[in-house]
């Protein structure tokens, strides 16, 4: 079914235009329909994301929200990696509701945006995931290609 | 002395005391003897105008002031006359007239001639202040009205526009955000639309909420949402494509 993407992200759009986003997530840029940009920020103390704004890229597929948008941290001046067992440093996202199987229809940008802000919430551990050294090194894949396993839904 | 001199002469004792009545029927008799004195006329004007009768007065002036138009008395009554008649143009004609004649024939009545004129200009403004406050109250009271008419269109509008932007979330499909036309139930109980929810299922058959099992033959018609989606959509059509 084709333009099903660009029609739902321009209502996704218009909504958070006319709703606004919850607290600690900000719409930077939504140019098109392929690539939007949004900060997301902690909203308690939690020490290892005190002050601290993280940008995500989303990228949209012409089959969103069927197929799962591919969601990134990315790495600027003002805007580091945030410290997760489940962020490599190079700013994917080793999240199960971000891969095939895990994915929804029904999830959206805001609900996405909220997951992750939750995740880091939640977080405690102060370290990245296991082999991320070697897995930023090596990876070519696209990260909705590389199949994670999602060993330890506790973080 | 003549008949008519007698008669006037009555008049002018009785009007000094007061008794207008008295005088204006003795200048009367003496305007049956002599209807062509001009005096006469002006002295019963005087009388009738201190009984308040304004038209008689009137016509008394005018009848001097065709035997002698520039009568100083006849146009200075004629003026407090059609002052009390609130003729305002005419008051002021007249009191003019009376105040040039006044002026060349160096008459001692030129101050209350002159104030004559004052208060015919007063009048004058006094009435046409009260007829422009009362116009300009009743225009602001009509614009006011107007004004209020207007909001409430504008609000009623707005109101409606408003509604107009409201698709309820009833009719709203989770996957597409569109308008639902062919809405199906899953087994939790949520409907989606039979096109998107297709979709989705050819990619992953699970349910969008609970990633159970879902498979296309679990899918129903839900009727009643379809029967409200198309009534919503029949009385709001540009929610098709809101």
């Amino acid at each position: 079914m084709a333009g099903f993407a660009t029609k739902r992200l321009g209502k996704e759009l218009s909504k958070i235009n006319s709703n606004s986003l919850p607290p600690g997530i900000e719409l930077v840029s939504a140019d098109n329909f392929e690539e939007w940009f949004l900060d997301i920020r902690v909203l308690d103390n939690n020490p290892l994301y005190l002050n601290q704004i993280y940008r995500l890229k989303f990228r949209f597929s012409a089959q969103y929200p069927i197929e799962p948008p591919e969601v990134t941290f990315v790495k600027l001046a003002d805007r580091p990696i945030p410290i997760h067992p489940h962020i490599y440093s190079n700013g994917i996202i080793c999240l199960d509701l971000l891969g095939q199987q895990g994915w929804s229809p029904v999830q959206n940008v805001e609900s996405v945006c909220m997951s992750l802000q939750s995740m880091l919430t939640g977080n405690s551990k102060n370290e990245r995931p296991a082999g991320d050294e070697e897995f930023v090194r090596a990876n070519r894949l696209r990260p909705k290609d590389i199949d994670f396993y999602y060993d330890d839904n506790n973080v | 002395m003549s008949k008519s001199q007698q008669l006037r002469e009555e008049g002018n004792r009785h009007f000094q005391k007061g008794d207008y009545v008295r005088a204006e029927a003795l200048y009367s008799q003496a305007l049956i003897v002599d209807p062509s004195n001009p005096l006469l006329y002006t002295n019963r004007a005087m009388s009738r105008l201190r009984l308040s009768l304004w038209d008689s007065a009137i016509t008394d002036c005018e009848a001097c002031l065709r035997l002698s138009p520039d009568n100083l008395k006849a146009h200075y009554y004629l003026s407090q006359a059609h002052l009390a008649l609130h003729a305002y143009s005419d008051a002021l004609e007249h009191a003019t007239r009376a105040h040039r004649l006044c002026v060349a024939a160096e008459d001692k009545s030129l101050s209350n001639v002159t104030a004559q004129i004052l208060r015919c200009k007063k009048e004058k403004w006094d009435h046409e202040e009260k007829r422009r406050r009362r116009e300009t109250a009743e225009l602001e009271k009509e614009w006011d009205d107007k004004i209020k008419k207007m909001r409430e269109v504008f609000e009623k509008a707005r109101v409606n526009r408003e509604k107009r932007r409201e698709v309820p979330e009833w009719a709203v499909d989770d996957i597409t955000f569109g308008f639902m036309v062919d809405p199906v139930i899953t087994k939790t109980g949520k409907s989606y639309e039979r096109a998107a929810i297709l979709e989705h299922l050819r990619r992953s058959q699970t349910d969008p909420l609970t990633r159970a099992p879902l498979k296309p033959s679990d899918l129903r018609p839900n009727l009643d949402l379809k029967q409200a989606c198309d009534e919503f959509l029949k009385e709001n059509g540009w929610a098709a494509d809101w």
